[in-house]
């Protein structure tokens, strides 16, 4: 036990790149999903095709490949960014063809009807999407969001290929340090905690946006 | 005074055509039953008239506004923001109601008004609450759509057209997905409507709304309009065989 509180802090250190790397790709591959999506459904076959492209490059190769791609290959071509930015670029580019997916698919089950009846009352595109379809969406892919949320958590330990001392590295390095394997532990129940906090909040944010299905 | 003129439209999907130069005519105050065989064009007519769908050739005009021209390449539309504000001054009801099931009754009714027109809310919650009273349906204001039987929807998606003060309705077969002893709350609320001389065009299988209620009947089969005329003319001494061999089935 006195070892678990000796490595705490250093693990709390790698808990919070970690944790850097999940909520600045949440934050950013969201609003960039919706947008990609709002492409994917709109009526210009160019963008659609472009934007199906990029979907199956990004959800056809490892995330980790991506990262090397970024971090190594992209600075033969002028860009060269450090360590922490290139894994996000990658992270975010990622996340956000899958989020795609997932909005495409919600705003493709919400019936036809609604445009209509939003059409016959006036409603612009924008007003549209933003009061009807959209708050109609949320419910449906909140299963799907809170999926890929998870599977966020731990791909966050995909960024130690870049020497950054993120969670995963923390304790692997004190594994090999100490010969002992209880930072694996540690870290195992870290990585729980974080999911057991997205599991409530996903579960009271689905019963909130559901209400109007009771 | 023309409400609805609408002449020579033309409409296909694909290769069919659905309409093939179609007139009609709707004065304020009339109350105009569209009926005739499935796959007809009644509903794809009434969806022509708010630019639900995009005609091919033909001109519409409603309440004195221009929505679509015929020219020599077939019709040319106003510009999106016309077409918009020229749409909703008609109110819409549809078969499967459509309400929006995230927003409460009274949230359905205030939306438009609210938001798209930018009327005052309180002023709207006002009027949304008087017309809710008329359709029966006051304690329902804070229920979901789901809770709400079919003949009740309806009777709110009515309630919801009207809330935008429509200068005319538009009804698409809104009782075909009822149960039967639920299509009489809801035709009783477009008779009171009627009688209060809203100016109404109506597609419906029920015959005897068609036969009470409407000032005029158009009958449409091949997508065309076969004949038209009084109820009583339309009923009573019809003269277009398809006509004649379409009351034949529906009135045994």
């Amino acid at each position: 036990m006195d070892y678990v509180f000796k490595i705490v802090p250093q693990m709390l250190d790698g808990c919070f790149v970690s944790f850097q790397v999940f909520l600045i790709t949440i934050v950013l591959s969201i609003p960039l999903g919706i947008l990609l999506s709002l492409g994917r459904v709109s009526g210009s076959q160019i963008l659609q095709k472009i934007i199906g492209f990029y979907v199956w490059i990004m959800r056809g190769t490892p995330l980790m490949l991506q990262i090397f791609f970024v971090y190594f290959v992209l600075p033969s071509v002028g860009i060269r960014l450090p360590d922490f930015e290139s894994a996000l670029v990658a992270f975010v580019l990622n996340y956000a063809a899958y989020f795609c997916e997932i909005f495409r698919s919600g705003i493709q089950a919400i019936p036809k009807g609604q445009y209509e009846a939003a059409h016959t009352l006036g409603m612009n595109y924008l007003q549209t999407m933003r009061r009807i379809i959209l708050p109609q969406v949320i419910r449906i892919i909140l299963p799907p969001i809170s999926n890929e949320t998870i599977t966020l958590v731990k791909d966050t330990s995909l960024v130690y290929v870049l020497a950054m001392n993120d969670l995963m590295r923390t304790a692997r390095n004190l594994v090999q340090r100490d010969f002992n394997i209880t930072p694996f532990i540690v870290a195992a129940v870290f990585y729980l905690i974080a999911t057991l906090i997205l599991t409530v909040l996903f579960e009271r944010l689905e019963k909130h946006f559901s209400r109007y299905e009771q | 005074m023309n409400k609805i003129k609408a002449q020579n439209i033309w409409k296909k999907f694909n290769k069919l055509e659905v309409l093939k130069g179609i007139d009609l005519e709707v004065n304020e105050g009339e109350v105009v039953a569209v009926i005739g065989p499935s796959g007809g064009g009644k509903s794809t007519l009434l969806r022509c008239l708010n630019k639900l769908e995009t005609i091919d050739r033909g001109t519409v005009v409603i309440d004195g506004e221009e929505l679509c021209h015929e020219t020599s390449a077939g019709t040319e539309y106003v510009n999106k923001n016309d077409i918009r504000r020229i749409a909703c001054k008609m109110g819409m009801v549809f078969q499967q109601f459509n309400l929006f099931p995230h927003m409460t009754v009274l949230e359905n009714l205030i939306e438009a008004p609210v938001n798209v027109q930018k009327r005052d809310k309180a002023e709207v919650i006002k009027e949304a609450e008087i017309l809710l009273s008329k359709v029966g349906l006051s304690d329902k204001r804070d229920e979901y759509p789901r809770k709400l039987s079919g003949g009740q929807q309806q009777r709110v998606a009515i309630a919801r057209a009207l809330a935008m003060k429509p200068a005319i309705m538009l009804f698409d077969e809104p009782t075909s997905s009822l149960d039967p002893e639920l299509t009489g709350e809801v035709l009783k609320a477009m008779r009171e409507l009627a009688e209060e001389k809203m100016t109404m065009v109506v597609v419906t299988h029920e015959m005897g709304f068609a036969k009470e209620v409407a000032t005029k009947v158009v009958f449409m089969a091949d997508g065309r309009v076969q004949e038209q005329g009084t109820p009583a003319e339309i009923f009573g001494n019809p003269k277009n065989e398809r006509l004649k061999a379409f009351l034949n089935v529906i009135l045994k």
